[in-house]
């Protein structure tokens, strides 16, 4: 018997789009994602975060691979500040990122008595890449995002091949886990493995992180010469990203980074508005060797204009410069372990005298 | 606009709606507005020149019927193929006469090259328009009276740059007696477009990879090992997106009510050249062999003419291709193949042999192939030679190809097996529905998990 096309076809479309929703829209392939590769780094942060037991007031860390806070060190602290310390803090994630993180980890906006965010700067200063192409964002957040996301989302790209992939990625899952399937192809028990003992054994290996001696301290910059001294074993991809970021020239100011900043940090406040959860931004210490050529002061930055806000505190610029210096960096940006521990306990001091005793 | 792009969904989808919303007498139109519009869409340049040539052809073809004279005949037949070769031989083959016209008066290789670009699709849409004007002057093919029935047989978007090179008593045979297609037809055509993105996208796009790695960069991957895994990775590519292609054209004509003739059977199960090339590009296979190898004599007079003409006719295919002496060579090559498959008795290479023979006559008539494929990819004749010593040169590490792309690589192969005993795919649309929908599902899935889908890669034949 002849079958009719247009039921045949339309059952054809609706099982795709059945099994590909069952599949990748829910927590069934994440379930199974490489726990080193984007997005299963992702989840893991998040997953964490979601398991964590939480008895008592809870302050959420948020910020790229340079929010170094260790909550161990913090949380050694809770008999006396009454408060327990968390993060979420991604390596590359962009405030797009934080934004979408934040409302997976806090749907409410009720869990936690304040979210430290950490900035890079507090006057919006331009960057050399525009954060609204951010790649990795998608990668980042796929399992997180949902169809009501779509058009924001993949609007909020300015290239319009990029926002046709987080177009299309959104409504197709399967096509952003793509690499992760085929690696999965390839291994799947050894995969199955890792992803078990990830589940296993990640929060030990992440909150038990104490950061690598490495220092600056053998490296010296003469800024009137522009020149960079590197020791004779110095690896060259430290020396190269350590000369871009202290002596090549500024990026020049079009505003963009603060428009992007103003948006995701904004729709970060929306979130927390009218919710007892405090914002708290701090300046990122700016790395063992500041150079003098600082960006421009901005009273209307992004930060400064959401601080004029209720609940929202800015911690003091350079509360963290003492901690700019050589023997506390490992690199052009992070902080080395013998800098985390100063840093994490700067931070929870001083969050806790912000929010003072919890009521 | 690539036929593996969602624009060029979004035009097929709103072309086949408008189609078939349209009133009877004004479904040509829409047709012919959505073929020059896809054809614009690369270059809207050469509009103007496909048009030329519908305009010549279709002339000189009613002329020739026309008049009584043969001599009169002739002369409109030779006007015709003289415009029609003589704007492919200027587009295609000019810089390569001027180069060699340079070298062998020692001048700059570039002496008196022009800075030309190749209209998209001209080497099929020629040889389409010669096959209609030849028929026509043989008495095969009544001369097409209605300007836009002809202008729309050469420029019909589904085959226009890549074939398959349909005569035109195929087409208008159609074209005259059109009717809707039934439902199994539609379901079919669907299959066969999504068949042909998958070879495209999970299958020719990422061999490409491998192959360009290779080719691209010899001196990195010697020995034997890296060489053979280039090649076969070329042979493969060059196969899936020619297939896929072709899959995808015949898909869409059927979903219009078009029946484009089979461009490939299975090419490398074939257990000979001879058969091989009765199942790889089977419509150029059949235009060669009607319109150049049977009017230079064919196998009429005597076996030295016959060889003459096998070795002619394979060396102006494979110059078709490309205006290299490398695509000359790989001509050459099949030709001389052909001839030494003759010499050592016909039959024994056109009849299938038992089956316990066939896989090594498939394994042989595959590895000859793959060295032809090397003229075919490698940049330079030096860089042929270079890789066929190596593909030779008995060392050298791990080949090039990824466990997971040999995995597909085997189940295409068993699909291919399967197909070629039951022709099952073909069935499908006959089939149960639930088969049906699971093909379509594994199909859908295969390309959005395995795909290329990042950039739209082109096709390989496109640039012919």
């Amino acid at each position: 018997m002849l079958m009719r096309a247009a039921p045949v076809l339309l059952v054809s479309v609706i099982a795709f789009a059945a099994i590909e929703g069952a599949v990748f829209h829910t927590e069934v392939y994440p379930w199974i994602l490489n726990p080193d590769a984007s997005t299963g780094y992702v989840e893991t942060i998040l997953r964490m975060e979601h398991e964590r037991p939480k008895a008592g007031p809870q302050v959420l860390g948020i910020g790229d691979s340079r929010m170094l806070l260790l909550p161990r060190l913090s949380n050694e602290h809770t008999a006396e500040t009454r408060y327990t310390f968390g993060t979420i803090a991604t390596a590359g994630a962009s405030p797009r990122s934080w934004y979408y993180l934040l409302r997976d980890a806090d749907p409410t906006a009720r869990l936690y008595r304040a979210i430290v965010i950490a900035v890079e700067s507090y006057d919006d200063a331009e960057r050399w890449n525009d954060e609204n192409d951010n790649n990795e964002d998608l990668s980042y957040l796929i399992d997180r995002l949902r169809l009501s996301d779509w058009w924001e989302f993949s609007r909020s790209y300015h290239d319009p091949d990029r926002q046709w992939k987080a177009a299309r990625g959104i409504l197709l899952k399967g096509l952003v886990y793509k690499r992760d399937f085929q690696d999965l192809l390839l291994h799947p028990v050894s995969r199955a493995r890792y992803a078990k003992l990830n589940r296993r054994d990640a929060f030990s290996w992440n909150y038990g992180y104490n950061g690598p001696p490495d220092t600056l301290t053998d490296f010296h910059v003469d800024w009137q010469a522009r020149t960079l001294t590197a020791p004779p074993n110095a690896d060259p991809g430290l020396v190269h990203n350590l000369k871009f970021r202290l002596l090549d020239a500024l990026p020049t100011e079009t505003g963009n980074e603060s428009r992007y900043l103003k948006y995701w940090l904004g729709k970060i406040y929306e979130h927390y508005r009218g919710s007892p959860t405090r914002l708290i931004f701090l300046r990122l210490p700016r790395g063992g060797f500041v150079r003098p050529d600082q960006p421009r002061y901005n009273p209307h930055s992004s930060v400064r204009d959401l601080a004029m806000e209720p609940n929202v505190t800015l911690i003091d610029e350079h509360f963290f410069d003492s901690l700019e210096k050589p023997e506390f960096f490992r690199d052009e940006m992070h902080l080395n372990g013998p800098g985390m521990v100063p840093f994490s306990l700067m931070i929870t001091q001083e969050v806790s005298r912000i929010l003072g005793p919890p009521r | 606009m690539l036929f593996n792009t969602p624009q060029f969904f979004l035009f097929l989808l709103v072309t086949i709606g408008l189609f078939y919303v349209s009133p009877k007498g004004l479904r040509k139109w829409i047709l012919l507005i959505a073929s020059y519009f896809f054809y614009m869409s690369w270059n809207w340049r050469f509009a103007p020149l496909l048009l030329s040539l519908t305009v010549i052809d279709y002339v000189a073809a009613i002329w020739m019927e026309r008049v009584e004279s043969p001599s009169r005949r002739k002369l409109f037949l030779v006007a015709s193929l003289a415009a029609n070769l003589g704007f492919l031989g200027f587009f295609k083959y000019y810089n390569f006469l001027a180069g060699m016209l340079a070298e062998a008066l020692r001048k700059d290789p570039h002496a008196f090259a022009l800075s030309i670009v190749l209209p998209l699709g001209i080497s099929f849409h020629t040889f389409q328009s010669i096959s209609y004007v030849v028929d026509v002057y043989r008495g095969e093919q009544k001369a097409i009276r209605n300007p836009i029935d002809y202008a729309l047989f050469i420029a019909f978007f589904p085959q226009l740059v890549a074939g398959p090179i349909v005569r035109a008593r195929e087409f208008f045979a159609d074209y005259y007696q059109w009717a809707p297609p039934i439902s199994e037809e539609k379901l079919r055509g669907v299959l066969w477009i999504l068949l042909g993105l998958v070879k495209k996208m999970a299958l020719a796009d990422q061999f490409a990879q491998i192959a360009d790695s290779y080719f691209q960069n010899l001196a990195a991957h010697p020995g034997a090992p890296a060489a053979w895994s280039g090649v076969v990775a070329f042979a493969m590519q060059i196969f899936f997106d020619f297939s896929g292609y072709t899959d995808m054209a015949i898909g869409m004509a059927l979903l219009l009510g078009f029946h484009f003739p089979t461009n490939f059977r299975r090419p490398y199960l074939a257990f000979s050249i001879t058969d091989f090339w009765h199942r790889w590009h089977i419509s150029l296979s059949r235009w060669l062999r009607d319109y150049l190898y049977i009017p230079l004599g064919g196998n009429r007079h005597g076996s030295l003419m016959t060889y003459r003409n096998l070795m002619l006719t394979m060396l102006l295919g494979g110059l078709w291709h490309g205006a290299s002496w490398n695509f000359v060579i790989w001509g050459g090559y099949h030709g001389a193949l052909l001839g030494l498959e003759r010499v050592l008795g016909r039959k024994h290479f056109q009849e299938p042999p038992n089956w316990l023979v066939y896989p090594f006559r498939a394994v042989i008539t595959f590895l000859l192939v793959c060295i032809g494929w090397v003229f075919f990819r490698a940049a330079t004749l030096h860089d042929s030679v270079y890789v066929i010593q190596q593909m030779f040169t008995w060392h050298g590490k791990a080949g090039l190809i990824p466990v997971w792309l040999t995995c597909m690589l085997a189940a295409s192969l068993a699909i291919a097996l399967l197909e070629e005993k039951t022709e099952w795919i073909e069935r499908l649309a006959h089939g149960p529905a639930w088969a049906y929908v699971a093909a379509v599902v594994t199909l859908l899935f295969t390309v959005e998990l395995i795909g290329v889908t990042e950039k739209a890669v082109p096709f390989v034949y496109f640039q012919f």
